[in-house]
């Protein structure tokens, strides 16, 4: 048979059967071009720019990407302020290196100061260097600690750095990972794969040793098993998670805030602007635990060192 | 008008899904005005006998007027399990069916594998769309029973270049998108469709700039991926990155010209 009679035969012999035929033809009358019967995306789009944000998580500097591509995103997705960092992500990470990546974020801290904000990076294998860092940085208007997987947060050399972050009142944002493979997570699936990234069980250890500290468990939609960190850090109530991350899983949103409460859960991209915000619009969370996600909940914790907005 | 061009129904073994019923996503569309949704039974990624999966569908879309109406169900076709001419069959002239998916991954076969040629000639006769998905689940938070690797998108494309006159939907780019030029040439020169979900898409009007705007199409890989991200990627485009007639194409027109609907 060929190609054209199999079509013509196909048509004849299927069933009569034209699934979704039904509404295709009434639609393409009665439907107007972009406004159908659950919403337009004019509704949607004035909605999503109605909740203020903070991004809690953003990067620069760790691709080729200029802060203007920051500044597009957070006025496209009105992202009120964005707290950037440039992480030590390859190399020894000494002083000189997260000297010049914290150089990076000051730039645009400056040329954007109405939209950008800084975190700033260090390596507790330079105590001494790294309080100094701190130093400097929060002298420049920087609000927060952002550390790679140089030392796990747990590590004796991350206690001076957590005091000092507890008497400037500033979250410590960590990066960190649950997958097979990593960090001793079911080492039989090694993946040989960075260890002295942070697990949820790290974050743990140095959460009971220092309550009055605030640590912020890095995107959620990042890689990790996200169900198995927000279990593992459920009693342990100044650890934050964030939900940034490329991952956009349904029900990812929802998880964490059941799990967590919702005070305990902060919007962040990590530069994955669109499922960021996306996941907690979808979210089937109310008004108020959207509002606290994207904004009143990182407010609340900048406001603790003075540095919150409005 | 809208429509999604991948969803699905069905339960995956190693994580609860939510809204993952017919029901359940015919409320998302309600909720977003989504006039059609194509649809996959997430049963056929695990079932060896994928047609169980096709039949399960078919009945669900069957049972209801409003699911019949709103719902353009794919088959799941395994090219290397027997009947799979059979199910091909059932499902294009019996159920229908405007497209089938194939999961050479996780129905461990390879990419040049002679059947699965042979399929998407098939499908390319019978004018049926053939859906690669790139992945379903992020490897990164996998189960230790799934897939250990993922396929980047090029090794999906010696498909393309194997039956270039077949079409073909790119979904859930959330893969590896290293492409050379020469694979960039067969998507642009193919007759492809790509959905609007995956996490690659880390910026769309550049994807716009660099494949075409016939391209793309809405899709949502829901009920794994949240229901909103691959529609605001259309949403939030500029004006001057895409004007109203273009996303009136992403919405419904490229889809509607692709499966001839």
């Amino acid at each position: 048979m060929n190609r054209r009679n199999f079509v013509r035969n196909m048509a004849g012999s299927a069933s009569g059967i034209l699934l979704g035929s039904g509404l295709l033809q009434a639609s393409a009358a009665e439907t107007p071009a972009h406004a159908t019967a659950g919403g337009s995306a004019e509704a949607r789009i004035k909605k999503m720019m109605s909740y203020r944000k903070l991004d809690a998580h953003v990067h620069l500097g760790l691709s080729n990407d200029p802060p203007e591509l920051n500044v597009d995103f957070a006025e496209r997705l009105g992202i009120d302020r964005m707290y950037l960092s440039k992480p030590v992500t390859r190399g020894p990470g000494a002083p000189e290196d997260f000297r010049a990546c914290n150089d990076v974020i000051l730039k645009a801290m400056k040329k954007y100061p109405n939209r950008l904000s800084g975190m700033l990076t260090l390596n507790p294998q330079f105590p001494k260097e790294s309080l100094e860092e701190i130093k400097r940085c929060t002298g420049e208007g920087m609000t927060g600690i952002k550390v790679y997987y140089q030392v796990k947060i747990n590590d004796p050399l991350f206690y001076p750095i957590i005091e000092k972050a507890i008497a400037l009142k500033m979250i410590i944002l960590m990066h960190a990972e649950a997958s097979l493979g990593i960090a001793g997570y079911r080492m039989k699936y090694d993946q040989k794969i960075k260890p002295l990234v942070s697990r949820p069980e790290d974050f743990i250890e140095a959460a009971t040793r220092y309550p009055e500290a605030m640590l912020q468990y890095a995107h959620t939609g990042g890689g990790p098993d996200w169900e198995y960190a927000c279990k593992a850090l459920r009693h342990h109530k100044n650890v934050y998670v964030d939900v940034s991350g490329s991952n956009n899983e349904n029900n990812m949103v929802e998880f964490a805030v059941k799990t967590l409460g919702v005070e305990r859960v902060l919007f962040g991209s990590d530069n994955m602007y669109y499922q960021s915000v996306g996941k907690i619009m979808d979210a089937r969370l109310t008004e108020e635990d959207k509002k606290k996600i994207f904004f009143d909940n990182y407010n609340n914790i900048l406001k603790k060192g003075g540095h919150h907005v409005d | 008008m809208l429509i999604d061009i991948n969803a699905y129904t069905g339960h995956w073994p190693f994580k609860q899904l939510h809204g993952n019923t017919c029901d359940g996503l015919l409320e998302r569309m309600k909720e977003y005005g989504t006039d059609l949704s194509v649809i996959t039974n997430l049963h056929g990624v695990f079932y060896k006998n994928t047609q169980s999966a096709n039949d399960e569908l078919y009945r669900e879309v069957r049972s209801k007027r409003a699911f019949n109406d709103r719902f353009l169900p794919f088959g799941i076709i395994n090219p290397i399990y027997a009947g799979w001419k059979d199910d091909f069959n059932t499902c294009v002239k019996d159920y229908g069916m405007k497209g089938i998916r194939v999961f050479p991954n996780y129905h461990d076969y390879t990419i040049d594998d002679p059947n699965l040629v042979e399929l998407v000639k098939m499908a390319r006769d019978a004018d049926v769309a053939v859906a690669l998905t790139m992945r379903v689940v992020d490897s990164r938070q996998r189960s230790w029973m799934d897939l250990s690797t993922e396929w980047p998108m090029k090794d999906y494309l010696p498909l393309l270049r194997a039956v270039p006159d077949a079409k073909f939907m790119l979904l859930n780019l959330g893969t590896n998108m290293a492409l050379s030029d020469e694979d960039v040439k067969t998507i642009k020169d193919g007759n492809v469709l790509i959905d609007t979900s995956g996490r690659y898409i880390t910026h769309f009007a550049n994807y716009v700039k660099r494949f075409g705007k016939e391209k793309f199409a809405f899709g949502t890989h829901f009920p794994v991926l949240d229901y909103y991200s691959g529609l605001l990627r259309i949403e939030s485009l500029r004006k001057e990155e895409a004007n109203e007639e273009d996303r009136e194409l992403f919405r419904h027109l490229n889809v509607k010209r692709f499966l001839k609907l």
